[in-house]
């Protein structure tokens, strides 16, 4: 195996903010399509009282894989973030009860996914920060551009979300999942010194994000929602498969895509 | 939100009917072959017609529902089998319409990993990919990949069988005809990769609809566990492409010390929209047993 290093260009503020930029117009097209599910996704819950608030979700698949998955993240963490820590005991909760206030159901299912989106685009800047500041050495223009892009796709993945809320009626969720960043992004970030730490806590996220989309899956009951979650979900794996070739590490290592490590609703978000 | 109670199975009403008679339910399955038939057809004159939308599930599951009653009449199978308004009933059961519907998306599932199964043989066949010759690296991502799209397979069956549906054992038809006029092509890596994409492409995207239109909880999770999956086949197969365009074939290994060397659009191409499309979805019943 080939273990050289070539020099490599270190990307700075400016060509990161050209290249997001570039991207902008990639994003544009498929944004569209999703903003109309969205708004038409709002347009029936409002048209059905019902919806607020009512919508049915699956308690006992939650209570079921509630703790299982907070013992699965914790270990994702470990495992892939050396001394990075897992989530601890996060106080259990009541997965259909109402998290962010009044929302429940679906409602709660988007805010929860929306801060999750926040979370991953937040942490996303911050490794372009550290990069921009020479924090974490050499960092190849792939693995800049692979940031840049991310970041990105799951800005729009967060605006999808919030327009459903928004179109209800609702607050845009502009916080994060507290639970994830306090119990496993800041005290892994904290010792990230390289790209291949970054491309770990990455995965890391990553993978919570499929996991918790493809539950989400299982549980939402408007269908305009379901064609969201289903439109997200297999980009969010994408975004591991290459994060893993990254690391050298075999791109699709399951056969099935899995729910451990889902965040149930209930985290904490802020 | 209403809850859609035509995606709940009946069991009481379907437990009641056959009470009325122990046979009834194979009989009713002879008497439906024909229109189950129609129903298939019906299915490609949509995807003739330009594709599937799941919106319009609901009204496709009307239509086999209407199908099979104006079918019945017409042929006299009430008379016949003497079943009066209980087959009837049976058949107009929104669990009866609503699981032909599903096993037929299950069916075209199992087709399209089938296919994907035994295209990966071809390619392995080859030597530029399976040989002596080949990329480590791709041999043992085509040969992985495979063996995933089987377990696919088997997983897509596994859920035609729990819903009374026969299992699919053969290719997709119509993307088997894309695959029988490009096999002659396949003279390098790259053509196979392009045809590679095409499959997992496809496969990943139908599964996407047919998310949303599955009535079975368990034929969604499945389908849904397997679209990400191959929706990584796809963005690894992507990034391959991209590095022999760049005349980089070199880099496609798992070696950690190659991200250095990996030009920039390795860190995007993979994933090339926020939101995956399903405009090379295959329609619903395509690869549905006729």
């Amino acid at each position: 195996m080939r273990k050289r290093r070539r020099e490599v260009l270190a990307i700075s503020e400016t060509e990161l903010v050209q290249l997001t930029s570039d991207l902008d117009e990639m994003h544009r097209a498929t944004l569209p399509a999703m903003q109309a599910a969205a708004v038409e996704w709002a347009g029936e819950l409002r048209a059905d009282a019902v919806a607020l608030g009512q919508t049915r979700t699956s308690r006992r698949r939650f209570l079921a894989g509630g703790g299982a998955a907070l013992g699965a993240l914790a270990f994702v963490a470990c495992g892939s973030s050396k001394g990075s820590g897992g989530l601890g005991n996060p106080t259990p909760t009541d997965p259909t009860g109402a998290p962010n206030g009044a929302l429940a159901g679906d409602f709660a299912i988007a805010a929860s996914a929306a801060s999750l989106e926040n979370l991953a685009v937040g942490t996303y800047q911050a490794a372009l920060d550290a990069a921009t500041a020479g924090k974490l050495g050499n960092v190849p223009p792939a693995v800049a551009t692979f940031a840049a892009t991310a970041k990105a796709q799951h800005a729009d993945h967060a605006a999808a979300w919030n327009s459903i809320l928004t179109n209800a009626g609702k607050k845009p969720v502009t916080g994060v999942d507290l639970t994830v960043k306090n119990g496993v992004v800041d005290p892994a970030f904290g010792q990230v010194t390289d790209v291949a730490g970054l491309a770990k806590l990455a995965l890391v996220l990553e993978n919570v994000a499929a996991a918790t989309y493809l539950n989400h899956i299982g549980t939402i009951e408007n269908n305009n929602a379901l064609k969201i979650a289903a439109s997200i979900q297999p980009v969010e794996m994408q975004h591991a498969a290459i994060l893993n070739f990254v690391l050298g590490q075999y791109p699709v290592p399951d056969a099935f895509a899995k729910t451990d490590g889902f965040r149930p609703m209930g985290d904490q978000i802020g | 939100m209403a809850v859609d109670e035509e995606r709940y199975l009946d069991d009481r009403a379907l437990t009641g009917l056959l009470e009325e008679s122990q046979d009834i339910q194979s009989d009713a399955m002879v008497a439906t072959t024909e229109p189950l038939a129609e129903m298939v057809e019906l299915g490609h004159e949509r995807r003739a017609a330009g594709g599937f939308d799941p919106a319009e599930a609901g009204q496709f599951r009307d239509e086999r529902r209407r199908l099979m009653r104006r079918s019945l009449l017409a042929g006299g199978a009430l008379a016949t089998y003497g079943f009066g308004g209980a087959l009837l009933r049976l058949l107009e059961t929104p669990a009866f319409a609503d699981q032909a519907l599903d096993v037929q998306m299950l069916q075209t599932s199992a087709s399209l990993e089938n296919l994907a199964v035994a295209t990966y043989d071809t390619a392995l066949t080859l030597p530029f990919v399976g040989g002596d010759s080949a990329n480590a690296t791709v041999k043992a991502f085509v040969t992985t990949t495979r063996g995933q799209h089987a377990d696919h397979a088997v997983a897509f069956n596994n859920a035609i069988t729990k819903l009374g549906g026969k299992a699919q054992a053969n290719p997709d038809p119509v993307l088997l005809d894309v695959v029988t006029k490009a096999k002659p092509t396949l003279t390098d890596a790259s053509k196979v990769v392009d045809l590679a994409i095409t499959l997992e492409t496809g496969a990943t995207q139908t599964y996407q609809n047919n998310i949303a239109a599955l009535s079975d909880a368990n034929a969604k999770m499945v389908t849904a566990s397997i679209m990400g999956v191959e929706a990584q086949h796809v963005a690894i197969l992507l990034a391959v492409q991209a590095l022999l365009k760049a005349d980089k074939a070199g880099l496609i290994n798992l070696d950690p010390g190659n991200v250095a060397n990996l030009p920039d659009v390795a860190g995007k191409v993979g994933f090339p929209e926020s939101f995956q499309k399903t405009d090379m979805a295959r329609a619903p019943g395509e690869g549905a047993i006729k």
